[in-house]
């Protein structure tokens, strides 16, 4: 990895990722707030039988405990939006948008290997994603103390929920800079990802409310970060490894492709 | 060693080898042809000499240069840099080279002095030029802490000059690189290349500017659509390209048909018009008897060699 590079990179985004960490962790704290002031309200609804049972499993989160909240946090495209702007916006852009306008060439033409830019450009991702899922839970953790349910809470698991979630949208982040190294033009790198992205955030949504998709989940990287579990101490392995082979499938395709792509000229 | 040596580098755009040019060709039915860049080059770039490297838009100046910086992959051929290879050795070859790419791209976000200190701390050497560079090229502290955005296009060519050679390389890759430079500052960027030089640094310059070649550049070569028509001394192109001449004379015209290097000889009243190439002294013999009045030969300019060797190819 580069230094000068990674700390351009922090420089240049500085400004983006303190909006986006303000923004997790004030949805956070609503989330805990509603849970604590709603949730026994929402319970007492579910049971009346109103609503369909599958609003309260809503991409594996719910309102009825705090636990299903933070899940319910993570997975609702308020945040997953919010994480996009770095998962996915920055990464599918961190290459491809340079390309285009040509500063990508005046960095390149620089003793800088094309994989240690790239590996430079994944690990500052993952930091920004690593710093903001932890203001989203650091949100929640003061809205539920604020909200007085903080006891709730299962403070020992946070750091696991923490690394599964920095997994997932690292996977996707690794997903995007692999398409970012991939094409000429930022255009398609961002279709490209986003494209995966909604293909994989619609089954796992899917499948949480409509029992006869639950077949299309798997196929979801989402699928794979079981908020509820983790926050009650179990972690699988295999979900670990799910989204660890993601990025390194991602990470394998970029390193080898980018060396060997011509650069184009800039548009 | 050369600093730079290409030996039939071609590039074709489009062009694909091996597995995906079967299945491309399979699924295809109408796949375009590989589009011809750049058609087996070879040069040969002297350490410590300035290289004009000419041509017109999509002559494949760019590609060369992109080339030799390992930005792409040559389709036949290599290329080395101080004796490196441009594809195996490229992360070597850029530490001892500066690029000004054409019509450079700067960070919009970072004021000049930081975008110049970032390009420094990639370069991982030490800027120990760029107060001169700044001097010269009127770049002050206040300018430099401006941000890049509020530049005018000839402030972002000096700083891409700076940035090319702050950090004193000892080959410098200059793509046009006083496009967008007043007068004064192409003078002053002159007087650079000529301190570079006299320290022995090699220069490879590519133009289409043909004045300011013929002003800094020891050898010149041409390409025209890919390939290299023309690459000698500067000198010697220009001693070779013919001049036009414009005599007023009195009295019976003088017989220039039969002199060796005069071309084009037409008569008017009192006038003649001709080219000469090569030494003018058979023309001036052939003229010593005649009553001029008046005589103007035009200065031989780089432009009319350049344009020729272009019909010459055009026509083989």
């Amino acid at each position: 990895m580069n230094r000068a590079l990674l700390l351009h990179t922090w420089r240049a985004q500085r400004t983006k990722l303190a909006i986006v960490s303000i923004a997790l962790a004030a949805w956070g704290f609503l989330l805990a707030v509603v849970y604590a002031r709603f949730g026994s309200r929402f319970t007492a609804l579910m049971q009346t039988g109103i609503l369909p049972e599958q609003f309260a499993r809503f991409g594996g989160g719910d309102v009825f405990s705090l636990a299903g909240t933070i899940a319910l946090g993570l997975i609702h495209p308020i945040a997953i939006m919010l994480t996009s702007v770095f998962a996915v916006g920055f990464s599918a852009t961190a290459v491809a948008g340079e390309r285009q306008p040509g500063t990508l060439e005046v960095a390149l033409a620089r003793p800088l290997s094309r994989r240690v830019l790239y590996l430079s450009l994944l690990a500052a991702s993952f930091g920004f994603i690593a710093i903001s899922i932890a203001a989203l839970l650091a949100g929640s953790v003061s809205g539920a103390t604020f909200a007085g349910v903080v006891e709730e809470l299962p403070f020992r698991n946070l750091p696991l929920l923490w690394l599964n979630s920095v997994l997932l949208f690292g996977a996707l982040a690794a997903i995007a800079l692999a398409a970012s190294v991939s094409f000429d033009r930022l255009t398609p790198a961002l279709g490209v990802t986003l494209g995966i992205v909604i293909a994989m955030y619609v089954p796992e949504v899917l499948g949480s409310l409509w029992p006869a998709a639950e077949g299309l989940q798997p196929y979801s990287l989402f699928h794979y970060l079981k908020v509820k579990a983790i926050l009650g101490g179990f972690v699988a392995l295999s979900d670990v490894a799910v989204l660890s082979s993601a990025i390194l499938i991602a990470m394998v395709w970029a390193l080898v492709v980018f060396p060997r792509r011509d650069l184009a000229a800039p548009s | 060693m050369h600093a730079i040596e290409t030996v039939g580098l071609t590039k074709y755009y489009g062009h694909r080898s091996g597995l995906v040019a079967s299945l491309v060709k399979r699924l295809r039915t109408s796949a375009s042809p590989p589009v011809r860049a750049l058609e087996s080059l070879d040069i040969a770039v002297r350490e410590g000499e300035v290289f004009g490297f000419l041509g017109p838009n999509g002559s494949g100046k760019s590609t060369t240069i992109r080339l030799l910086l390992g930005f792409l992959h040559p389709t036949a051929g290599r290329g080395r840099v101080f004796g490196l290879d441009t594809v195996r050795d490229s992360v070597a070859i850029r530490r001892r080279i500066g690029y000004l790419p054409s019509g450079i791209a700067l960070y919009d976000t970072l004021t000049g002095e930081q975008l110049l200190d970032y390009l420094g701390e990639l370069s991982g050497r030490p800027a120990s030029r760029r107060a001169e560079l700044c001097q010269r090229l009127e770049l002050s502290a206040r300018t430099l802490k401006r941000l890049v955005r509020d530049y005018s296009r000839g402030m972002r060519q000096k700083v891409g000059i700076v940035q090319a050679l702050q950090h004193d390389p000892e080959l410098a890759i200059l793509d046009e690189p006083t496009e967008g430079l007043d007068p004064l500052m192409q003078r002053a960027f002159y007087e650079i290349l000529d301190t570079l030089k006299a320290e022995g640094r090699t220069i490879f310059f590519s133009s289409h500017v043909l004045s300011e070649v013929e002003r800094v550049c020891d050898r010149v070569a041409i390409v025209r659509e890919g390939r290299l028509v023309a690459l000698e001394e500067t000198v010697g192109l220009l001693a070779r390209r013919k001049r036009n001449v414009l005599m007023r004379f009195t009295g019976p015209p003088p017989r220039l048909d039969t002199v060796s290097g005069i071309t084009n000889v037409e008569h008017g009243d009192g006038f003649l018009t001709c080219r000469v190439e090569g030494s003018v002294r058979p023309f001036l013999a052939a003229i010593a008897d005649a009553a001029v009045v008046d005589l103007t030969i035009e200065p031989a300019r780089l432009e009319e060699a350049f344009l020729e060797f272009y019909d010459e190819a055009a026509t083989t």
